[in-house]
C-alpha cells in the first residue's frame, strides 16, 4: 500500500493518532500537498459518505473519520500556505428563524467542510436578511444551505428562499436545503436548487454544483 | 413512573400515513394497545402544516377518547394549537409544551392557572437555542420557575425535560444532562423531570439496549416521566426493576436482589441483575479494567465477570450490550466507537 492509500484508509478509518504522522511521511516523500488533500483526505471523506448515505457506517464513525481529515488538515495547512487556497469555496448555512435544531445542520456542516469547502456557519433560527447579508458580504460564497426540523417552520424556509431569489443572490449562489420534514417536493416548489437527505448525499451535492 | 405514550405522532412515518389517510381503525388500535401497556398518558402530535393542525388535532383527540379513558398530553410546537386544542380534552391532561421561547408560557401559562389540574411541560431551551452547557439549561429552567410562580402554578405540576440529545455527537456522555437533572431535583423535590428517551439513540446501532440504559440511570438522577413507546415490554421491565431497586436506597454493594426479585412479576425478573449493573457502573461500584493492549475498557472482561448463569444467548447479548450502553452514556466511550464496533463484531447478535 502507497503511503497516499495508508492515509486515506486512516481517515476512513479515523484513526485521528495515526493521520497527522502519515501526512508528514507523504510530504516527506515528495508528494504534492493539493494531492495528499484531496487524494489522500477529500477523497477518503467522500468514500465515507457514500458508506454512510448507502447505511453500511454510523455517525460516530463519520464523526471519528471527520475528526481524523481536521488533524490531518492542520498538519498540511503550513505546507500549503502560499500553495492556491485550501478551499474549494466558501459554504454559508444555518438553521431558518424560529428554528433552534442544529444537529444535522452540524454533521452537514462538517462534512461540506470535508469536501473542501469553507463553512461560514450562521447558527440557528437565523433570520433571512441575515442570510442574505452573509452572501452579499462576501463574493466567494457558491452556495447557502437551510436547514429545518419542524413542519412549523417550513414557511420560514420557504420565505428565506424567496427572499434571497428577490434580492438577487441567484446571480452569485445556488440554495440547497434539507431537514426531517423536508422533501424534493417542497424544495421544488420554494424554488431551492437541490434538497438532499443527509449531510453525506449534501457533501456529494455541493461539490458537483460548483463543478 | 409517568408514562407517555408517544406512538400517535405525526412525524413518525407509519403514524403520518395513518393521519393523511384518515385511518380511523389503525389510531384507534394504537391508543387502545398504548392504554393496555400501563402508559399514564396518550401523546397525540399531529405534525401537520400549521392550517390544518388544529382540525386534526381535533380529529385524533376525539378519536382516543373514544376508545379510553387515559388523559392526553396535547403535542406540538405551537403553543397556540395547543390552546385552541387542549378544549377538545374531555379531561386534565397534559400541555406539550412550553419553553422559555418567544411567548410560549405567556400563551400557556394563563390556562394552566385557569385550570388547576392540567399539568404541562417545559421545555429547557429558549431563544438563545437549545443550551450547551449545564449552567445554561439552568438560567432557562429558572426563568421558566419564575414565569410558572407569577401564574400560580405549583411546581409539582410541571414535567421539566431537560432536553435529551443524540449521544453519538456528544462530548461527555449523559453527564450534562444528569448535572441538570439533579440540580433541578434538588430544588424542587416535588417536581416532575420527563424526557424523549429515545432521542439518546438516534443514529446509532441496536436502539433499544441505549434507550433502556439511558432511562434506568436518569431515573437515579430524578427522570421520573418520560416519553416513550409503551409497548417495549423490555423497556417497562426495566423502569419496573429500576422503581424497585431506587425504591430500597442509593445503589450499594450490600444491596439484597433476591429480596427485591421476590416482589416482581416472573417476566421482568431477568432484568433486574442487568438494570442493578448499570447503576452499580453509575455509581462506581463496578467498573471494567483498562486493556493494557488496546487502551480501551474491558467491557467483555467485566461482562464475564459478572454473567453468572445465564444462558439464554439473547438476553446474555443484551446483558453485554447494555454493559457497553452504559459506559458509552457515562461518557467512557470516545464517540461511542467501542459500541458501535462491539455492534461490528456481532457482540450484540449478528447484524441484519
Amino acid at each position: 500500500m502507497s503511503k497516499l492509500e495508508e492515509l486515506a484508509t486512516a481517515v476512513t478509518k479515523g484513526k485521528s493518532k495515526l493521520v497527522p504522522n502519515l501526512v508528514k511521511e507523504c510530504l516527506a516523500e515528495g508528494i504534492e500537498p493539493t494531492t495528499i488533500l484531496n487524494v489522500g483526505m477529500i477523497d477518503a471523506m467522500g468514500i465515507v459518505g457514500e458508506k454512510f448515505k448507502n447505511n453500511e457506517i454510523f455517525v460516530p464513525e463519520m464523526l471519528v473519520a471527520a475528526r481524523a481529515m481536521k488533524k490531518g488538515v492542520e498538519v498540511l495547512k503550513p505546507a500549503m500556505a502560499g500553495d492556491s487556497s485550501v478551499s474549494i469555496g466558501k459554504y454559508v448555512l444555518g438553521t431558518v428563524a424560529g428554528d433552534l435544531h442544529d444537529i444535522g445542520k452540524n454533521l452537514v456542516g462538517m462534512m461540506i467542510e470535508s469536501a473542501g469547502f469553507e463553512v461560514i456557519d450562521l447558527g440557528v433560527d437565523v433570520p433571512k436578511e441575515k442570510f442574505i447579508e452573509a452572501v452579499k458580504n462576501d463574493p466567494e460564497v457558491k452556495i447557502v444551505g437551510l436547514s429545518a426540523l419542524l413542519t412549523t417552520t417550513m414557511p420560514a424556509m420557504k420565505e428565506t428562499v424567496e427572499a434571497l431569489i428577490e434580492a438577487g443572490c441567484k446571480n452569485q449562489v445556488k440554495i440547497m436545503v434539507g431537514g426531517a420534514p423536508i422533501t424534493q417536493e417542497f424544495a421544488d416548489e420554494i424554488g431551492a436548487d437541490c434538497y438532499t437527505q443527509d449531510a453525506a448525499s449534501a457533501a456529494a451535492a455541493a461539490k458537483a454544483l460548483i463543478a | 413512573m409517568i408514562i407517555i405514550g408517544e406512538k400517535i405522532n405525526g412525524s413518525i412515518p407509519s403514524m403520518g400515513k395513518a393521519i393523511a389517510e384518515r385511518n380511523e381503525e389503525y389510531i384507534k388500535e394504537i391508543a387502545i394497545k398504548q392504554a393496555n401497556a400501563g402508559a399514564t398518558y396518550i401523546d397525540v402530535c399531529a405534525s401537520v402544516a400549521e392550517d390544518i393542525e388544529v382540525e386534526t388535532m381535533h380529529w385524533l383527540i376525539d378519536l382516543v377518547q373514544s376508545v379510553t379513558d387515559k388523559p392526553i398530553a396535547v403535542d406540538s410546537p405551537s403553543a397556540e394549537v395547543i390552546a385552541e386544542a387542549y378544549k377538545f380534552c374531555n379531561k386534565p391532561g397534559l400541555l406539550n409544551s412550553v419553553s422559555g421561547e418567544g411567548n410560549k408560557m405567556d400563551i400557556l401559562f394563563p390556562i394552566m392557572k385557569e385550570h388547576p389540574e392540567w399539568e404541562c411541560v417545559a421545555l429547557l431551551s429558549d431563544d438563545t437555542g437549545i443550551p450547551k452547557s449545564a449552567a445554561d439549561r439552568l438560567r432557562v429552567f429558572n426563568n421558566i420557575m419564575a414565569k410558572a410562580k407569577e401564574y400560580d402554578i405549583d411546581p409539582s405540576r410541571l414535567h421539566i425535560d431537560p432536553l435529551i440529545e443524540m449521544l453519538c455527537t456528544a462530548e461527555d456522555g449523559i453527564a450534562m444532562v444528569e448535572e441538570v437533572m439533579e440540580t433541578i431535583k434538588s430544588q424542587y423535590p416535588t417536581i416532575h423531570i420527563t424526557g424523549a428517551v429515545s432521542n439518546i439513540s438516534f443514529n446509532l446501532p441496536y436502539r433499544k439496549i441505549l434507550n433502556m440504559g439511558f432511562t434506568v440511570l436518569s431515573m437515579a438522577d430524578g427522570l421520573d416521566s418520560a416519553i416513550f413507546d409503551p409497548l417495549n415490554a423490555n423497556l417497562m421491565a426495566m423502569i419496573a426493576c429500576t422503581e424497585a431497586i431506587l425504591a430500597k436506597g442509593s445503589v450499594t454493594e450490600g444491596m439484597d436482589l433476591s429480596a427485591i426479585a421476590a416482589e416482581l412479576p416472573a417476566e421482568q425478573v431477568k432484568f433486574l441483575y442487568p438494570t442493578y449493573a448499570a447503576l452499580a457502573m453509575k455509581a462506581g461500584i463496578i467498573e471494567p479494567e483498562e486493556d493494557e493492549e488496546y487502551e480501551e475498557r474491558d467491557i467483555e472482561g467485566l461482562f464475564e465477570e459478572l454473567k453468572g448463569n445465564l444462558t439464554e444467548d439473547a438476553d446474555a447479548r443484551d446483558f453485554l450490550g447494555l454493559l457497553y450502553a452504559t459506559d458509552a452514556l457515562l461518557g467512557n466511550d470516545d464517540f461511542c466507537m467501542a459500541y458501535v464496533g462491539a455492534f461490528r463484531d456481532e457482540a450484540f447478535g449478528p447484524i441484519k
